[in-house]
């Protein structure tokens, strides 16, 4: 007792207000990101299916990852997505933000309406995208369909199934990236612009040589928060697939919660969490190599 | 002493109190006591009992109407009937429900494929320690019919009680359009048939109706009523698993799966994924596989919609009858129970003959009775609906589920290599029957 006295005598006054400030972000860490992490820690050497009792396995479920050809598969359709999703999402909010960054009409009103879909939930959007890509009675098809075109299996074909979420992902997340370009954009200085205009540069130069170039910190930015957002795809396939057709859409995380909340594999789940945060640490490494070397 | 004599008058007042009190919470409870008690019963405290069944309004009437007889007739074991909480399937409802310590005292909606989940989690009361098990469950069925839903400590964990065999129906006038004056038997007769049905004379322009359809999407019980009921019945009665290994790779399996291959290759069953309607309701297609169950469905709309129930196809060179699968749904007991002979006597109770009537009655539903074609209990359902003959001479020929861990991801591995070889064509039957028997053999080895 004397000695948690001394312990707690030692500080000052200002000191202990200053621990039980923090309390509450201690207790919320050590509660849903400490305990959580230890406890999936422990999992991976177990099998365990909530119900019966948890089972020592020792590294038998990264022996059964080691040959799981699923897993690859998702972390492959992963990337897959990415490759389309990160290029197709820079080209369109450069594209908008350029539009709403010139002297169009109605300017607020458009950068409101292009942020919508950032703010309405990612469940209601996908089941919208699921109406409008249906193969039969979809409004796509449908338009197609009027314009003489044949109908396009946009998630019943596995060819086409993943880029079609990418569309529908740009879609959803292009409002915060227009915002982020359109700050970039209005950190050019204007003096630049003149300076080109004097030389004679045509407007494919100067957004080559100056818009382009000068966003590049922006689009930095817009990579790194892309790859993130694009490694946690779960929703959209989910909702709009289910993984499928034959297993194109099945993303690393769906298949995580496949083997967790759907087979009660929670043991393995965790093993390939651990495994697929190795391999997102190792991509994020990659990738700041190289925007490191680029700037 | 003045001191003293206070403290004996306090002691004796706060005494007084507690006994007051004491009197009046015994009054009270012992009125609410009376109270719970029906006017009937004046000994003995009134037990009660949750009860869960499934949750369609058929089911739900059946129970409600069993439920409310037996609370009429046994007022000292009073039963609350709920059906299963909503959710994607009961199974997780009631794995759930064990994991909280929240399960019901009696369900009557358990799939065999779980059972073994509920019992290594310790969720079950054993059935067959009731000296009168045995009695009562061979008064149904048989020893070999017992023996399928014995779990591998051999015992038993639930009471067998309803079945739906999977069977074939076919559009009548579509059967005889096309020329035809029986159902098709084997697998080259329903293509053939299939591509009069789906196609117009010029055999390429279609007609807009389909031979049959499947949902395609790979939910992994959906095959039990494409892939698992048609290997049953290929096999002469086998399930996937013979002596607790993986037994389906075989030439049965690989002729399964290239027939539906073949479905799907010559376009008499849809690659579509239908929503709004059930297609052979809506006279879209010319066959269904289903259970029992459909027939109160159908019935709403003939006799506009003729119809006919035969045995699922079987492959060319296949003699003898034709197996099933009997969609089996079963009766347990949960540990989490404090009366389990009073679950028990009521357990009986539903399974009681005049109960099973009620069964086919309301649900038109099979109980699993060896008796069920000729108990003079049935014959006036019987003879109201002789459709329901057909599936109750199927029932001696059903098969259930194997005893095994993990049968929701080995069907999912089946689902996965049937929508990549049937649906798409992707792979060959051969291929496709390797790689699911590969990966079902990983999930088992890793169970192990």
């Amino acid at each position: 007792m004397s000695t948690v006295k001394r312990f707690t005598g030692s500080f000052r006054q200002s000191d202990r207000n200053g621990f039980l400030f923090v309390l509450p972000y201690v207790l919320f860490v050590a509660a849903f990101v400490a305990y959580p992490l230890i406890f999936s820690f422990v999992l991976i050497f177990h099998r365990w299916n909530i119900v019966t009792p948890m089972e020592w396995v020792g590294l038998k479920n990264f022996e059964r990852m080691a040959t799981d050809p699923l897993f690859y598969k998702a972390i492959i359709n992963t990337l897959l997505f990415l490759c389309i999703h990160i290029p197709l999402q820079i080209i369109v909010a450069i594209g908008f933000a350029l539009i709403l960054n010139s002297n169009v009409r109605l300017r607020g009103m458009f950068r409101a309406i292009f942020f919508l879909p950032v703010v309405v939930s990612g469940v209601v959007v996908t089941i919208l995208w699921q109406q409008m890509y249906s193969f039969d009675e979809g409004l796509l098809n449908n338009l197609l369909s009027m314009i003489g075109m044949h109908k396009v299996p946009w998630i019943i074909d596995p060819g086409f199934a993943m880029p079609s979420i990418a569309i529908m992902a740009t879609w959803k997340n292009v409002g915060i990236y227009i915002i982020l370009f359109l700050v970039g954009l209005q950190n050019i200085p204007g003096e630049l612009y003149e300076a080109s205009d004097l030389d004679g540069a045509n407007a494919r130069q100067r957004f080559f040589h100056i818009t382009l170039p000068m966003l590049n910190p922006t689009v930095i930015v817009v990579i790194v928060l892309s790859t993130i957002g694009g490694f946690s795809l779960f929703i959209e396939p989910y909702v709009l697939t289910g993984g499928g057709p034959m297993q194109s859409t099945m993303s690393a995380f769906l298949y995580i919660y496949n083997q967790a909340f759907y087979f009660g594999h929670m043991g393995y789940a965790a093993a390939l969490a651990f495994a697929f945060a190795l391999f997102i640490l190792l991509v994020v490494i990659v990738q700041r190599k190289f925007i490191e070397a680029e700037q | 002493m003045p001191d003293l004599f206070l403290r004996c008058t306090y002691v004796r007042t706060r005494l007084q109190g507690i006994a007051v009190c004491a009197i009046v919470f015994l009054v009270l409870t012992a009125s609410g006591c009376t109270r719970e008690t029906p006017p009937s019963e004046t000994s003995g405290p009134v037990v009660h009992l949750t009860y869960w069944p499934a949750t369609n309004q058929q089911e739900v009437r059946l129970a409600d109407t069993i439920v409310q007889r037996w609370n009429r007739t046994h007022p000292r074991i009073q039963v609350f009937m709920q059906p299963i909480p909503a959710s994607q399937s009961s199974e997780e409802v009631l794995l759930a429900a064990i994991a909280g310590k929240t399960t019901p005292d009696v369900c009557s909606n358990i799939w065999p494929g779980s059972l073994r989940e509920y019992t290594e989690a310790g969720g079950l009361v054993r059935l067959d320690q009731f000296a009168d098990f045995d009695s009562v469950a061979l008064s149904r069925s048989s020893h070999a019919l017992l023996d399928i839903f014995k779990s591998s400590d051999g015992h038993a964990y639930q009471m067998p009680w309803k079945t739906n065999p999977v069977m074939m129906y076919y559009n009548t006038t579509m059967l005889e359009n096309s020329g035809s004056s029986a159902p098709p038997r084997i697998y080259s007769d329903y293509l053939a048939m299939g591509r009069k049905i789906a196609f117009r004379a010029d055999g390429v322009t279609p007609t807009g109706i389909w031979m049959g359809e499947r949902d395609i999407r790979p939910i992994w019980w959906q095959r039990w009523f494409d892939f698992y009921t048609f290997y049953i019945a290929a096999t002469d009665g086998q399930t996937l698993f013979s002596n607790s290994d993986v037994s389906f790779g075989n030439a049965q399996a690989e002729e399964v799966m290239g027939f539906f291959q073949q479905c799907y290759s010559t376009q008499i069953f849809p690659r579509t994924y239908f929503q709004g309607g059930d297609l052979f309701i809506l006279g879209k297609k010319a066959t269904n596989f289903a259970g029992p169950y459909m027939v109160a469905a159908l019935k709403k709309f003939s006799p506009q919609l003729r119809y006919g129930i035969a045995p699922l196809p079987v492959p060319d060179t296949h003699t003898g009858p034709v197996y099933t699968y009997g969609d089996f749904k079963n009766i347990a007991i949960f540990s989490t129970t404090t009366h389990p002979k009073e679950a028990w006597e009521f357990v009986k109770y539903l399974v009681s003959t005049e109960h099973d009537a009620l069964l086919l009655d309301y649900c038109d539903q099979l109980p699993i009775r060896s008796d069920v074609a000729t108990n003079p209990a049935f014959k006036r359902y019987f003879e109201a609906k002789p459709e329901m003959l057909m599936f109750a001479h199927q029932v001696p020929y059903t098969r259930s589920m194997d005893d095994a861990r993990d049968l929701k991801e080995i069907f999912d591995a089946i689902s996965q290599e049937y929508e990549a070889c049937a649906v798409y064509g992707k792979k060959t039957p051969a291929e496709a029957v390797s790689d699911a028997v590969r990966r079902a053999r990983s999930i088992v080895e890793w169970n192990k």
